[in-house]
């Protein structure tokens, strides 16, 4: 079944975009590529593009239903965008196409299926613990078991769960005794109460693959194809778990990652697994030169902070240039003249630029507060910004900021589409209906989004509206969104304050996300994977990062690097590097190291 | 893949149905027993042509058996079982799901019609009820048109008239099958076909008869309503338009000497039956579904019984034998009938019988899925079926006996004792020997769960345990374990072995008779059948002096004779209301357990 699948009268609407993609030959190979493959993505090299051009190829050419495809994304916010490309070239989620989280994967497509089935000791039904409730476990097991519980436990507890992951093995027991015990004790105590965790899920994912051949049959019966999305985030488990399907399980396996962009360590998460994968057996290794973003002096320069050779090409005309501002008088200088000088001149560079094309990056929720009160009290239009302000990004804030956005005009043009936000709301829903029902169901969403269809709404009195139909209580039931029943209580409270989204119409949330009147505020972070005409980095002071706790020999020294980089390579035209000399920490303590090293390694060559 | 069993709960005409199935399989039932309310029960989980709308059952559709007003608990359940998917991708992409055991892997489906979930108060009405589909244990784990559509149950309409059906291009299963093939023909190579048919159609037309005929057509039309509204005719034997021209192919049978309308009516519907199955098998090669379940509703109707054992005799049994490669058997069968005819020729291991529950309140069912024999005790059974005409599928209860002479007399004698033997529907029925064993299988409570008892012979063997003490003990073994069996003495055992049905007499059956007291029509009998002149004149004699007879010259004279032969003779004239005492438990045994 090579051919494609002729239509005299319909061409498939993704054969018209790959045109534009086979011209890069990095791309063209990936795309056409009849083997795994693993495609190492610089910067700004088209890679979502790619990802779901090759998943609309395989879909089209290679796949017979009810064989299906497993699209495997960092953050439900990944797949989200790659569900919303998919949908542009007429490719709808069904039962044969998964996209979304590895823990969605093993949740839905392992645990729930076949555990029970299996005999793999997991509770029946399966409730997935929030982090509050999480806390409360791990002091419990920690406390009967004598040991302290600390920060550092916590992060050593996750690390060691996650790296020597078969309870039955050696190298488990003996590491570290107390840590495993205290897994150990966690686990009996969580299931026992009918909980799993985030790790559960991947960790019992894997081991089901592992242990029992028919789980793999299975698998590679319903998802012949795995794509993953941002191979270098996913940590260990999840490289098991491909290693397991594609060696084990005959799986095709089309990845795609960065190691250079690996800025995720505390999950787990490290940058030679991708290039292990990459250089495995009967795996095809493709990599993108071609950076479509950036300035050829912001790649130029990018790539000194990142400390390694690649031989990346710029395909833009602009070149791109890097300012460097220091404010002597600390962070709150700074955010006072981001508002007050740089914005202004990057706006004056080019004629036509918004506040939507400006990014602010900032190092943590500290800076975020400072430069969130800041840029309210210039009266500028935002969006993201300090958490506390707001409500924290979930699938269903999402939703509900995609539903505004259909009521304010969306539903003329039919985007967002009607069926994705109606097939979500169906979604909410877990418990046990009939089929005829669901119709009713529907129906009384239609009639709420509809009749509320003025972008002049205020959010607060438009979100009752989806709280009367029964919103929280079908979030409530649906057992495992609990931490995105907390968000949507934050949504709600802030909608109504004043001095947080209590001004807002159902327009302006609607546009939380690439409006292009507001800026943009946003951690080094979670930048990862945006791209904005200018970007203004701020709070870069040497001992923030790189931070003072790591030193220059770890591999964690490298990851600073990285983190540099992302946010360098985030802008396609101007960068502005923003610093002090000195900086406060939480506790009140100054130290005065300079700028960041980073920061001075590219002031040495202007 | 096929479905494997089959449960049925509060559903029609069914309270708790478990039936296990095999790969195809006759339903057999008299009528109204249940057998549309089966299949219906399976188009609720598989038909993708059923209604959303009546999958929502109604109030009547509860089992009658239920009190009513119902209880608010009460609810219909319907699922299956289905294996033997896990080496074929497309099906175990659509089946993983639905596990409900690994190794070897089943799956199940459920259709559930209950109360709904939040009702303040019991239910009432038909709105207070609803139905879901699920796999696997996993309520949650609902199934729709887009699991259906690629394991369809396909509901094959009555064969009335394959015949028309098979002429006519939107009835046709031809016409899918051409359809298919003609996308794939090179267009130049289709043209060029239509060039000569386009000349020979002009060639005929240019003949002078011919020609004149067509003008003479045209001409009357535009005389009798004017040019204007007048069609054009011409004639020809076929359309010049590409797409017509295929249209118009029509079978031929017998080297396309004859058409289709002069095939006979069974081998149109063996024609019929063959195409549909190439088209079922095309949609599975072509990927537009993984596998057919065909359900054929009394396929007998308007069929002469000739015609239905040439036609299912074959489209059964090949299907069997053709094992398990990844490709084959992308359709099963289930297929209904009260026909004997179609049983009789029906592989054995695909037999379900539909009955009645002993209290009568519900139908129950029978299969012979697992029974467990060998292959050739299989072959012996189907040849029995085939000759008897399925006979002993339909029967309320069985006898089994060692001969023809036992099978002409046992019913004469039981209506001698006033059991009239068709009105209680019990089957006497030779195995032709002494090899019972799979005939007790077939008709034991694993396989068809028919009463039955087993008549055999004593057969004494001289300074050794008689023959029929050893095949009483073996049988046994079916009911307990061999040591329980040989712990019981010689003497004990032809009583202990009546509990389970087997009733050993002391000699043989002819020699029984004679001593129950039927030795004068016996006799007379001897003396009638004989061609021999001496056993003719010892037969006389022994008539008027009864006690003069010499058994064993009897046994000879009768076995020249042949015991079949003699035994009918014997029963038209068998008149004493007399009958061996074995046989007389025996019939009772068998009564008794009849509901």
């Amino acid at each position: 079944m090579s051919q494609i699948k002729s239509h005299k009268f319909y061409e498939p609407a993704y054969l018209k975009e790959v045109q534009d993609l086979l011209k890069n030959s990095g791309q063209r190979e990936a795309y056409n590529s009849e083997v795994n493959c693993v495609v190492l993505a610089g910067p700004g090299s088209g890679k979502t593009k790619l990802l779901t051009l090759k998943i609309a190829r395989l879909l089209h050419e290679k796949i017979n239903e009810p064989q299906g495809i497993a699209c495997i994304t960092y953050s439900t916010e990944c797949s989200r965008e790659i569900k919303k490309r998919l949908d542009k070239i007429g490719i709808e989620e069904k039962r044969n196409i998964y996209i979304g989280t590895i823990h969605g994967f093993c949740l839905n497509q392992i645990i729930r299926p076949y555990a029970k089935i299996a005999g793999y000791p997991l509770p029946d039904p399966i409730k997935v613990v929030d982090s509050e409730n999480w806390n409360h476990y791990f002091s419990r097991a920690a406390c009967e078991l004598g040991i302290e519980n600390t920060y550092q436990t916590i992060t050593h507890f996750g690390w060691y769960r996650r790296t020597f992951i078969d309870k039955s093995s050696e190298e488990f027991i003996m590491n570290n005794k107390r840590i495993s015990k205290l897994i150990i004790n966690f686990e009996k105590i969580l299931h026992e109460d009918g909980f799993i965790d985030f790790d559960d899920m991947v960790l019992s994912g894997f081991m089901m693959i592992k242990e029992f051949s028919w789980v793999r049959k299975a698998i590679r019966a319903r998802f012949p194809y795995l794509i993953i999305d941002e191979y270098q985030d996913l940590g260990i488990p999840l490289h098991k778990i491909v290693t397991q399907l594609v060696f084990t399980a005959g799986v095709e396996i089309f990845a795609v990652g960065d190691p250079d962009q690996s800025i995720y360590g505390f999950t787990g998460a490290e940058p030679n697994l991708l290039n292990s994968l990459a250089e495995s057996e009967n795996i095809k290794r493709v990599e993108l030169k071609l950076n479509y973003r950036c300035g050829e002096k912001i790649i130029n320069n990018s790539l000194i902070s990142l400390g390694e050779k690649r031989n990346f090409e710029s395909a833009t005309v602009d070149s791109g240039k890097l300012y460097f501002w220091e404010y002597r008088n600390g962070v709150q200088e700074q955010a006072e003249m981001i508002c007050n000088e740089i914005i202004p001149t990057s706006l004056k560079n080019a004629p036509g630029r918004n506040l939507g094309d400006i990014a602010v990056l900032y190092l943590d929720k500290f800076d975020a507060a400072v430069i969130t009160e800041e840029v309210k009290r210039f009266g500028l239009n935002y969006i993201g910004g300090d958490k506390n302000v707001r409500y924290k990004p979930t699938p269903v804030t999402r939703w509900l900021e995609d539903c505004a956005s259909w009521c304010s005009g969306g539903w003329k043009i039919g985007d967002p589409k009607l069926s994705n936000l109606v097939h979500f709301w169906v979604n909410t829903r877990n418990n046990i209906e009939s089929e005829l029902d669901d119709k009713l169901f529907r129906q009384l969403f239609i009639n709420t989004i509809w009749n509320n269809r003025d972008p002049s709404t205020p959010l607060d009195q438009w979100l009752k509206n989806f709280i009367e139909i029964g919103l929280i209580e079908n979030l409530d039931n649906s057992q495992i969104r609990v931490d995105e029943i907390e968000s949507l209580n934050e949504l709600i409270s802030s909608s109504s304050n004043l001095d947080k989204m209590g001004t807002f119409n159902i327009n302006l949330f609607g546009k939380q996300r690439g409006s292009p009147d507001h800026l943009n505020l946003v951690t080094l972070h979670s930048s990862k994977g945006l791209e904005f005409d200018v970007v203004i980095m701020m709070g870069l002071e040497q001992g923030r990062i790189p931070n003072y706790r790591i030193s220059k020999e770890s591999d964690s020294f490298k990851e600073e690097r990285r983190k540099f980089y992302v946010g360098l390579t985030r802008a396609k035209r101007e960068v502005h590097l923003v610093y002090s000399g000195w900086y406060e920490t939480s506790w009140c303590q100054i130290f005065k190291n300079g700028p960041s090293q980073f920061v001075l390694e590219l002031l040495k060559i202007e | 893949m096929y479905i494997s069993r089959i449960e049925i709960d509060n559903f029609r005409n069914f309270h708790e149905l478990r039936i296990d199935l095999s790969k195809n399989n006759v339903i057999v039932g008299e009528n109204k027993i249940g057998k549309t309310n089966l299949i219906y029960a399976l188009r609720l989980l598989l038909d993708p042509k059923l209604p959303e709308a009546d999958r929502h059952l109604r109030l009547d559709d509860f089992w009658d058996g239920l009190p009513r007003p119902l209880d608010e608990k009460a609810f219909i359940r319907v699922s299956i079982d289905i294996v033997e998917f896990e080496n074929n991708e497309s099906l175990l992409a659509l089946l993983a799901e639905h596990l409900i055991q690994p190794e070897p892997m089943i799956s199940r489906l459920t259709y559930v019609f209950k109360p709904k979930a939040n009702l303040d108060t019991p239910p009432k009405k038909e709105s207070d009820y609803e139905f879901l589909v699920y796999g696997g244990h996993r309520i949650e784990n609902r199934i729709g048109y887009e699991t259906r559509k690629w394991i369809p149950l396909s509901l094959l309409p009555a064969l009335r008239n394959a015949e028309a059906d098979l002429a006519s291009w939107t009835h046709s299963p031809l016409a899918p099958l051409l359809r298919a093939v003609i996308s794939n023909i090179q267009r130049e190579t289709l043209d060029e076909a239509v060039l000569e048919v386009t000349k020979s159609n002009e060639k005929i037309a240019e003949i002078s008869e011919i020609k004149s005929l067509a003008e003479q057509i045209q001409n009357s039309l535009v005389n009798s309503v004017g040019e204007k509204h007048a069609i054009n005719t011409s004639l020809g034997f076929s359309p010049t338009d590409p797409d017509k021209l295929l249209r118009s192919l029509r079978l031929f049978i017998d080297n396309g000497q004859r058409g289709i309308s002069d095939a006979s009516l069974g081998s149109a519907n063996l024609l019929y039956l063959t195409l549909l199955t190439l088209e079922l098998e095309r949609q599975v090669a072509e990927g537009e579904r993984s596998h057919t379940f065909l359900a054929i509703e009394e396929p007998e109707a308007h069929l002469h019984p000739h015609i239905q054992r040439l036609i299912f005799r074959d489209f059964l049994k090949t299907r069997d034998e053709g094992e398990d490669t990844e490709n084959s058997s992308t359709q099963t069968i289930l297929l209904t009938t009260h026909s004997p005819h179609i049983v009789s020729v029906a592989p054995l291991k695909s037999i379900t019988v539909l009955r009645k529950s002993d209290d009568g309140m519900a139908t129950v069912g029978m299969s012979t899925a697992k029974i467990d024999i060998d292959e050739k005790s299989i072959k012996d059974l189907e040849r029995y079926l085939d000759t008897k005409r399925g006979e002993i599928v339909f029967a309320k209860g069985v006898l089994l006996v060692e001969g023809l002479a036992e099978e002409f007399l046992i019913p004469k004698l039981g209506g001698l004792l006033n059991h009239n033997f068709d009105e209680l529907g019990i089957s006497v029925c030779s195995v032709n020997g002494t090899n019972f064993f799979p005939y007790l299988k077939l008709l034991g409570e694993k396989g068809l769960n028919i009463p039955v008892a087993v008549l055999t012979d004593m057969d004494p063997q001289e300074g050794k345990k008689s023959l029929g003490l050893t095949r009483v003990g073996s049988l046994l073994e079916i009911f307990m374990d061999k040591d329980t069996v040989d712990d019981i003495s010689d003497g004990d055992l032809p009583k202990f072995a009546e509990n389970w049905g087997i009733f050993l007499n002391n000699s043989t059956f002819e020699l029984e008779l004679l001593n129950s007291g039927h030795k004068s029509d016996m006799c007379s009998a001897l003396a009638e059948i004989s061609e021999n002149g001496a056993a003719r004149a010892r037969a006389i004699r022994w008539n008027e002096e009864p006690k003069s007879i010499d058994k064993e010259q009897f046994l000879k004279d009768v076995e020249e004779v042949g015991k079949g032969r003699y035994a009918q003779r014997l029963a038209s004239i068998i008149k004493e209301k007399i009958c061996p005492d074995y046989i007389s438990k025996a019939i009772i045994y068998v009564t008794n357990k009849i509901p």
